[in-house]
Order: structure tokens, then sequence, then C-alpha cells
């Protein structure tokens, strides 16, 4: 530590000191980097040196336990792009994303909407529609398998009392990952109603007022003044309902297992059952790696394409 | 910011980094030296095992209480891990090189930890003092990878055909024989259950493999059907499947399989909680433990009145698998002969007949077999005889992770999603061959 500080010392030492005022600023940046320092170690520590580690590990053969790891080049990305079992899982991860990415904004933002007027039950309303984010992950899904389940499940009864068709949600491969969407909506709809309500309240009310002087409709209201000025939300929306959904890992954990027959193994099931199950970590790892540089390419493209729509 | 600040910085951070690596290493030198040699010291060992249920746990909790009082110089701290996280925890722990002294280990995950060098073998030790003629042959073998024995065994499971009496009454079908060498054939088991089977109604005719779970439970549940029918999984050394999975006969089991979800429909895919005890269920291949669990659960549900069980059905030859969670001792333990004492102290005659005493298990030991005459009479009989005349370990292979899951891919992609039979036994074939080549040579 002793060194670190001798080196800050000298730093301020050998800095030109002509002038008071930039000898002062110097002086706060300095402290100002001493701040910083401690956040910028710890993450340099904690999520990029093992994300260097990582990449070299998606490079070798390494298996969890065993002791030796050899480097073996592109073979483990190259045998991924002709894994029937990663494409598949790829697939469904995107399959989820794209269902879930406008039907679950549609709802939250339609819900913001809702409960932004003050009524006498507003507040009711925004807890219960909040709920289901604080409900634990394992609890809702494991109370969804209930509800699914085929002969005792409360879904498939309120369709026979319908007179519709029952069947078994969760076991059939067709309608399994239905099943999954249905849930991640349902868990995920709360968190972006209030990211929506509170874009919502930024508008100014003032502009209403003009709109309704100068004869709008409600609907009119809503895709002049409304969306326009919803925009950097919806972005912040969009953009993390998508990373979500690309992620999404821990409903399927519980709910199916990735079944029946991997119809609902996403890419990050796939990824944590190849490293932690079959202990093949090199080739988990390059998985993880083709699906970073597929978010970061979906995140940047939404970006510019928001970007674009604001001017 | 100028140039020559972002050079100061980056030389005060790489400062700080190297100082903090520095000391480290300088602090763990030292521990290093001095725990290499102990002196009269009191030992502490770690032990990680799988939470069960509160029998397990509480005859664990009781033989741990009870070493640590007999042994005041060696001090055992276990911790019980929700079964859940317990394999992965336990793998990153090996991985990462802080094992635990003594850990549980699920018998076919024996092989590929002995492979990559985690474990100590144990042979010496079993021949040293630990009675290795009072455990069968074919149980020993479950535990022995490249001539070495890596585990120590403490109790035995086994499955059988449960069945509802009741139904069967109803219906006028004959009952199974309740001897363990007489059972029946899958034949008469899909006639039956055609009967039996009453969609409609909510009832179906068998679920013969504990649906569609884990590949280590389908493992456990579905190679015994395709060794009944002649097939076969991997060598016997573990090395190929290329050879057996792609047998006829395996292939027959696969479709037999296959058959009683898809064309007689007498298995679901899916069923309520509990079918079996509910009375949804006719017929079901469950294990030894299940018995004490309906005693507890659904004491309504009586054995000999309601149900009954049968020995597990065969088709050319009988066969049922073995291997148990056992104990192991990391390779990086630095008191392994501690670790064997506790080991030995809970495997051995004493410390099993506690365990069994309490959870109601089959023991891996004659002489603990020999203390419980109830193991001798139906329904116990069956188990222990199937176990002790057809058990068979699961393929002995370090790539069983891998292997296990191709092979439980395939029977899903044939079941399920009604794949060619051939295509996805290839497949599998594929995945495994390239597991095993992938495998780090020493």
């Amino acid at each position: 530590m002793t060194s670190v500080t001798a080196a800050a010392e000298s730093a301020s030492k050998t800095a030109p000191s002509s002038k008071k005022p930039r000898r002062f600023l110097r002086g706060e940046e300095i402290t100002a980097w001493w701040f910083v320092l401690p956040s910028f170690a710890l993450l340099l520590i904690f999520v990029f040196y093992p994300m260097l580690q990582a990449f070299v590990i998606s490079f070798q053969n390494y298996n969890l336990v065993g002791s030796t790891r050899s480097f073996i080049g592109l073979d483990n990305y190259k045998s991924l792009m002709t894994d029937r079992d990663f494409l598949a899982s790829l697939r469904h991860s995107f399959h989820f994303a794209i269902v879930v990415i406008p039907i679950q904004t549609a709802i939250s933002l339609g819900l913001a909407l809702l409960i932004q007027k003050k009524f006498k039950l507003t507040g009711l309303f925004r807890t219960l529609y909040f709920i289901p984010v604080v409900i634990s992950t394992a609890v809702a899904a494991t109370v969804f398998k209930l509800i699914y389940n085929k002969e005792f499940g409360i879904l498939n009864n309120v369709l026979k009392t319908l007179h519709l068709p029952t069947t078994n949600f969760l076991s059939n491969p067709d309608t399994a990952m239905n099943g999954v969407i249905m849930l991640g909506i349902w868990k995920g709809v709360g968190f972006f109603m209030i990211i929506f309500l509170a874009g919502l309240n930024n508008i100014p009310q003032d502009l209403y007022e003009a709109a309704r002087v100068d004869g709008a409709t409600k609907i009119q209201q809503f895709f002049r003044i409304t969306l326009p000025l919803l925009n950097r939300t919806t972005a912040f929306v969009v953009i993390m309902t998508t990373i979500d959904a690309i992620k999404l890992s821990g409903l399927v954990f519980v709910l199916t297992s990735g079944g029946p027959n991997g119809a609902t193994e996403t890419a990050v099931y796939y990824i944590y059952k190849m490293a932690f199950q079959q202990m093949q970590m090199g080739y988990g790892t390059a998985a993880a790696f083709i699906l970073f540089a597929i978010v970061l390419a979906i995140s940047l493209v939404q970006m510019r394409l928001f970007r674009n729509a604001e001017h | 910011m100028n140039s020559k600040s972002k050079v100061v910085l980056s030389a005060m951070l790489a400062c700080g980094l190297l100082a903090g690596c520095g000391s480290k290493g300088d602090n763990a030198q030292p521990e290093a030296g001095s725990s290499s040699a102990p002196k009269e010291e009191k030992v502490s060992l770690t032990f990680w095992r799988n939470s069960g249920n509160d029998a397990e746990n509480s005859a664990y909790d009781k033989l741990v209480a009870s070493f640590n009082e007999a042994h005041p110089n060696i001090k055992v701290e276990m911790s019980p891990i929700p079964y859940a996280d317990y394999d992965t925890k336990l793998r990153t722990s090996i991985a990462s090189g802080s094992p635990p002294d003594i850990m549980a280990v699920d018998g076919p995950n024996m092989a590929s930890y002995a492979q990559a060098g985690a474990l100590q073998p144990l042979t010496a030790y079993f021949k040293k003092n630990g009675n290795l003629e009072d455990i069968p042959k074919s149980t020993i073998a479950t535990y022995t990878y490249n001539n070495e024995i890596y585990m120590a065994p403490l109790t035995e499971s086994s499955i059988a055909l449960f069945y509802n009496k009741k139904m069967f009454e109803a219906k006028g079908i004959p009952l199974p024989s309740k001897n363990p060498e007489e059972p029946w054939t899958w034949d008469q088991v899909l006639d039956a259950a055609k009967k039996l089977n009453d969609p409609a109604k909510g009832v179906y005719g068998i679920d013969p493999a504990q649906g569609f779970g884990n590949a280590g439970t389908a493992a456990y549940f579905k190679y015994p059907i395709i060794w009944q029918f002649g097939g076969e999984i991997m060598s016997p050394d573990g090395t190929t499947s290329k050879g057996y999975l792609d047998k006829p006969e395996t292939k027959k089991a696969l479709q037999f399989f296959s058959d009683l979800y898809n064309k007689d429909k007498v298995s679901s895919l899916e069923y309520p909680p509990d079918p079996f005890p509910n009375n949804q269920l006719a017929m079901t291949v469950d294990g030894s433990w299940s018995l004490g669990n309906y005693a507890d659960k659904f004491p309504n549900f009586k054995l000999g009145e309601d149900y009954d069980i049968a020995p597990l059905p065969k088709e050319t030859q009988q066969a049922v698998a073995n291997g148990s969670w056992s104990l192991a001792i990391s390779s990086k333990s630095k008191n392994a002969d501690a670790a064997w004492q506790f080991v030995n102290w809970v495997t051995g005659s004493e410390g099993a007949k506690t365990y069994c005493s309490i959870t109601k298990d089959i023991p891996a030991r004659y002489s603990v077999a020999n203390e419980f005459p109830e193991l001798g009479q139906y329904p116990k009989n069956i188990f222990v005889v199937q176990n002790q005349k057809f058990g068979r370990p699961r393929p002995i292979t370090p790539v069983f992770p891998q292997m296990s899951e191709a092979v439980n891919k395939m029977i899903e992609e044939v079941t399920i999603a009604g794949r060619n039979a051939d295509a996805a036994i290839a497949d599998a074939i594929k995945k495994i061959d390239k597991a095993y080549a992938d495998l780090p040579q020493k």
C-alpha cells in the first residue's frame, strides 16, 4: 500500500505547478480517482478478470473436476455450430424472446396506463400487479406446475367447463414453451409496469391539456403524445426484456427442467447443463461466449434503432 | 483528464493489484507448511453430503456425534447440502482445489471423479480393517474403477413392481407372484395394463420408469428395462457404446418403452401428484424407500390390502441396477487416515446397523442384513434377493454424466418426439464417443 501512496505523492509533485488553480484541480481529480479506484479494482478482479479467464477456457478442453486442460483452438466453437442440442436451445430462447417482448411490453404499458390515474383503489391495484415480481421464481414455478397439470390443474378444469379440449401443457413438446412464456410474462409484467409508470409521470400534463383544447381524441393523444415521449422508457424496457428473455433459465429450471424432450431447454440452461452437470467446462463456456456475442449484437442494434427514432 | 494522469492511474492500479497478490501469496505459504505437519493436534475433517429425508438426516447426526465422542482428537464437521445443488457444489469445490475431506457421491458418478484424480483409493484401507468379505462382490464391483475401490457402501436400494391390488381384483386379473425369482414378463404386464387403463376416468395402466426426470434417475429406472430385454448400454470397460447401445435387443426395449406411451397408451407423460396411492395409477415401478413413504403419508393405503409388490418384470432375463450414495475420501485430504476412521465408523457393521435401524434402508453388508429378520420376508426380501442375484452396476465409466445424458435424450426423443430409433441411437453413440475422446488424459 505504501508504494501506491508514494506513487500518488510523486505524481502530484511532478505535475506542472506554475498556476495555482490548475494544481488545485489536479489535487481534486486525484481525490476523485481515489474514490473510483476501489470499485474499479473490484470490478477488475471480480468481473473482467473472470471474463478474460472464461474466454481462455472457451478454447480449452477442460473437464470441471479433471486436473488437466489442453488447448484445442476453435474446436469447441466449431462443434457447437453443428450441435443439434445447442442450436435447438438457441431457437427456444429466441422463440421465448420473440413472443415475450411485444406481449409483455404491451401488457405492462397497458397496466401502467390503467393505474396511472388516481382512483380510490389505485394503490391496491399497483400492489397487486407488482406482487408476482416479488414472489420467488421457485414458488411461482411450483404453483404454475400444479395449475398446468392435466388431471388436477385449474387451467384444464376451466377449459373443461368451457367445453374446450384439455391438454397436458408441460408434457407436450408443442405446448410446453407456451406454458413457460405465460409464467414468464406473468412474472415480468409488474416490474416493467413500474418503469412505464415512472415514464408516464414524467410527461408534462399541459401537453394533454393543450391536446384536449385542440380537440384530440384519447387515441390520438396516446399515439401523438404518450408513445413518442415514452420513447426512452420503451427503449429501456425493450432492451431489458430482450436481455432477460434470452438469459432465461431459472423458470425453466423449476418448471420443466428443460423437458419434455428438451423442448424448453433454453441456451442458458443448456450452458449450465454442459458446464456443471456434464462437467464440460470449456464447451459450456464457448457456448456462453456465443450467446454473449448474440446478446451484445442485438442490444447494439436495438439501441441504434431507438436512437434513430428519437431524432 | 490528460494522458499523464492516465499513466499515473494505471501505474497505481497495477501497484495495487501486485501488492494485493503479493501479500496473499506470502500468507498462504506458512499456512500450508504448518498444517502439513500436525502434532497431536485436534484434526478437523469436513464432511459433505446431500441432505435426505428426516430419518436419514437424524441417522447421520447420530453417527457423527457418536464418532466425535469416541475420537477426542478428531472432529468431523458435517454439512448437509440440498440435493439439487449438491453435485454442482461438490464439483465446483473439487475444481477450485478445496474439496471436503469426506464426501457422499452417487454410485455411478464415482468413475468420473476417480478418473479425474479427485478420490483417494480405499483398497488398502479396506484390506487393513474394512472387513471386505462382508460386502457382496457385485456391490464392491460397482465402486471399483481400474482395480481400485474408491467408495465405501452403506446401503443398497432397489426397485420393484408396485401394483394396486383392489384394481386388479375388480378387473379379475390374476395377481403376480411374490417370489423374487418368478417375475411377470413384460407382455403379461402390458396385458394387465391394457385392461386396467381407463384414461377417461383418469386411471392409467403403468408408469414404467418414474416418468422423465433428470438423467441420473432415468439411468436407475430405465437401464434395467434395456437389460431385461437383453440389451446393453456400454462396453464392460466403459469406453464405448458402439456395438452395445445399437444391439437389436436394445432397440427392441426402446421400442417397447415408446409403445407404452404412443401405441398402447397405457402410460402418460404426466401424472397428478402421487397417482399411485391415490388410485390413479394401477402399476408403478418404485423403490424400497416408497414403502416407508406410503406408510407415513398415506396411512389408508395399506400394503397387502390396497397394494402389493412384485419383482421387476423380465423379458429374457431379470435385472436391476445397484449402487447407491456412498462415502468417498478426497485425494486432497491431508488427514486421509482420520477420514478413513470416520468412513469405516459409518459404513462398518456397527455404523450401518445404527443407520439402517433408523432409515429402514437395505444395508450393503451381509452381517448387518442378518441383524434385520424382516429383510428375509415379504416385502423387503424382493428388493434384497433381486439386488443380490440380479443386481448390476450402471456402466462404470468416467463419462457417466455425459453418457447418461445422451442415453436419456435418446429415450426422450424416441418416446416423446417420435424420432426414428436408429437415428436417435446413432446420435447417442456419437455423443458418448466424443465425450470419451475429450477426456483429459493423464
